[in-house]
């Protein structure tokens, strides 16, 4: 019995030694211990250490935008770590540049906290807030097109300029088991603080707009946060040319909602491009927005408009019905939102037509 | 005095003997699925080549230690098999943790193949030849420095030979393992010309 | 078999449900490697390389792109129609290298057969670069043999 039991023994001994000096070094050397974020120099922030820079960041409610969930394959996490991070890992030197190398840029999702660090954050991400919301209303605009609104529970209150983008927490459900952020226009009057309107067209199989469509309910919270982007209306008097297709018609409602609150009279023409007239939308608060604006049009341009639609408006290309429209657009500026393919031939038209480019302004989907 | 320079000549004799003549991978095809399976680039290789390296000299040594201070001393020489697996495994754990702590850049390089290393049975083998054939403390150093060199290197030419291959028009069943597997054949052929060279 | 770490790390990305709807993989239950190996033997068959896939799927979508989502008919093969839809965002491709792709699928009609293929950006870069035409059960997973008979059937 002895004979079996000792050597047993010994041995279970010397794996519960080896076990326990494991147990150890997790707690010793794994452990980082608290670590201290300097931001910007003036801000002070207490970690704990051993988790990637952007899982703690966004912990942290402050939220470094990226596509792939840290897996380092996106790029789009990019900080300045001026000390404490040690040298640049392989893994980060495919998506830098020479300038970047030179500057300390980091891939945040790579950067391990290990001790202490002084990062550089851009100012205009700290005015980023997250918002717990509910939406309270959903409303058809198109046959693949919806307007969401979502009323603010905490904070109350939203500050934005007209133009301006939100991201969407989409949650788990069945079919998509992470969380992810998808980015939408404000389609909603910026005066209006306690609620935001989304205009979201479903993407096929896209993982958020696939939830905004079938999973989410009247009711439901929902997580924002924002805002983001620079795109917004110049501060001149000159005439304006809005061009937009699709999805790109947020922004604009945005910008017209702002122009009767401050009572800016300028003239703008504004062009949106369907494919068919199924893809029109928005038509009753468009002609609204005639009536309270002066100089404010709203021309409704479908490529092919179905035989038996009876459609009365422009027919072609949103660009070709430009190009009617116009002889000479000097003087004039550029608005435009859309896909890129858009933007482009726009741009084109545009110029041709005699606009500046540095009049040009424009939110690509991307 | 005499002694000990026969033990360190025997020590580069054995170093030697176990990177030709008594290749780990190529004569006893011990390791031969990462061998197989982390052999697409150079890079890759080498990187597992060293971590390879690096863990089966130390733990060689420390199982020659545990071995012959632990199991002999209190007669348990048949648990050896499992005393050797645990101690490679604490190892390791602890080796990724420490260099997981100290340099980002050497667990980038080395440690991400620390994992795969644990249940390497060339690593075990090491062990259990350097019981097998008697080797002394100072000859053991040797050998499982030696054999893991010899590991690096055949995993380092197969690398080599496969990124050649990428654009060879391999017949479809053979794509892959399949001709690793015959590749590897072969150069344990060629390396079967050393024998003899050294005892 | 084992997996080297750059492999494990590119499956968990491309398994992963965070960049697109259900990931790359779908419910394959093969490896990427195997899923590239193994629809590099079907292009093989055909004796069509993914340069030339490529190159031909180029065309249609730079061909479409101006048209904004309507069709428009192939001057090089009068039998296929194409159009491109744009979509609010960007996908970035799950190989760790700088790469942001457009979301925009790009459909293509064979007006003879009825059948219909279609694309999206980064399916081109992804099946140009990195031999990877998703694996079965992806929502954008592309058979190579069916894109095959709508854009070569000379192939086939």
């Amino acid at each position: 019995m002895m004979e079996l039991l000792v050597p047993v023994l010994i041995m279970g001994g010397i794996g519960a030694v080896l076990a326990s000096v494991l147990v150890v070094a997790e707690k010793v050397i794994a452990n980082y211990g608290i670590c201290k974020l300097t931001i910007n120099d003036k801000k002070e922030l207490h970690v704990q250490g051993g988790k990637p820079l952007l899982t703690v960041l966004r912990e942290q409610k402050i939220f470094i935008p990226s596509a792939c969930g840290g897996r380092g394959t996106c790029g789009i996490c990019k900080l300045k770590v001026l000390e404490g991070a040690g040298a640049i890992l392989p893994t980060e030197t495919p998506f830098m540049d020479q300038r970047e190398l030179a500057e300390n840029v980091r891939l945040s999702c790579q950067v391990k906290i290990r001790n202490d660090l002084r990062i550089v954050i851009p100012e205009e991400l700290f005015s980023i807030q997250e918002f717990q919301t509910v939406c309270t209303r959903i409303t058809d605009l198109t046959y693949d097109m919806k307007l969401f609104r979502f009323e603010l529970r905490d904070p109350p209150e939203i500050d934005f300029t007209a133009g301006q983008f939100v991201q969407l927490l989409c949650p788990r459900y069945k079919g998509s088991p992470e969380e992810v952020y998808r980015a939408y226009s404000v389609a909603s009057d910026p005066q209006q603080k306690n609620a935001i309107e989304l205009i979201i067209r479903r993407v096929p199989h896209g993982i958020c707009t696939t939830w905004c469509f079938d999973f989410l309910k009247q009711g439901d919270p929902v997580s924002l946060n924002g805002p983001y982007g620079q795109f917004c209306l110049g501060d001149t008097n000159a005439p304006a040319v809005f061009v937009a297709g699709g999805s790109g018609m947020a922004p604009f409602v945005c910008l017209l909602h702002h122009m009767r609150n401050k009572g800016i009279k300028r003239k703008a023409e504004y062009f949106f491009g369907g494919n068919t007239v199924k893809d029109q939308c928005l038509q009753a608060e468009m002609s609204r927005f005639e009536q309270q604006l002066e100089g404010f049009k709203f021309i409704p341009v479908v490529a092919r408009p179905e035989p038996d639609s009876g459609w009365q408006g422009e027919t072609g290309l949103v660009t070709d019905a430009v190009r009617r429209h116009y002889t000479d657009l000097a003087g004039h500026e550029g608005y435009l939102c859309g896909s890129p393919g858009m933007i482009d031939a726009s741009i084109k038209v545009l110029v041709e037509l005699g606009m500046k480019k540095t009049s040009i302004f424009y939110d690509k989907f991307s | 005095m005499d002694n000990i320079n026969a033990e360190l000549w025997l020590m580069v004799v054995t170093l030697f003997a176990s990177v030709f003549t008594n290749n780990i991978l190529l004569t006893t095809f011990l390791g031969m699925c990462s061998f197989v399976s982390v052999s697409r680039e150079v890079k890759t290789a080498a990187g597992l080549g060293a971590a390879v390296v690096f863990v089966m000299t130390l733990t060689t040594v420390l199982n020659w230690l545990a071995y012959y201070y632990i199991l002999v001393p209190l007669h348990l020489e048949f648990f050896r098999f499992i005393l050797f697996i645990i101690i490679i495994a604490a190892f390791v754990q602890f080796v990724e943790m420490v260099i997981d702590r100290y340099s980002p850049k050497l667990y980038m390089a080395l440690g991400i193949f620390l994992p795969l290393i644990t249940v390497n049975c060339a690593i075990l083998g090491a062990a259990l030849f350097m019981v097998i054939r008697q080797y002394s403390f100072i000859v053991t150093i040797g050998y499982g420095f030696g054999a893991g060199l010899g590991w690096m290197m055949a995993i380092l030419a197969m690398a080599g030979i496969r990124q050649r291959l990428t654009e060879a028009r391999v017949p479809r069943g053979l794509r892959g393992p399949g001709i690793t597997l015959i590749i590897a054949g072969m150069m344990a052929l060629a390396f079967v010309g050393f024998t003899g060279v050294l005892k | 078999m084992k997996e080297s770490p750059e492999e494990k790390r590119l499956e968990e990305t491309l398994r992963s449900s965070q960049m697109v709807a259900g990931g790359f993989m779908g419910t394959d239950p093969r490896r990427p490697l195997e899923v590239i190996e193994d629809d590099e033997d079907l292009l093989d068959k055909l004796k069509l390389s993914i340069h030339t896939l490529g190159r031909r799927m180029h065309e249609l979508t730079d061909l479409a792109i101006p048209q904004m989502g309507n069709w428009i008919d192939d001057p090089r093969q009068s039998r296929l129609r194409v159009k491109a839809d744009d979509y609010n965002g960007s996908l970035v491709c799950p190989w760790p290298h700088p790469g942001s792709y457009q979301k925009r699928i790009t459909t293509v009609k064979d007006k003879n057969t009825g059948r219909i293929v279609s694309w999206t950006d980064l399916n081109i870069h992804m099946i140009e670069a990195h031999g990877f035409f998703e694996g079965k059960g992806a929502f954008f997973r592309i058979e190579p043999a069916q894109i095959a008979a709508i854009l070569f059937p000379d192939l086939t």
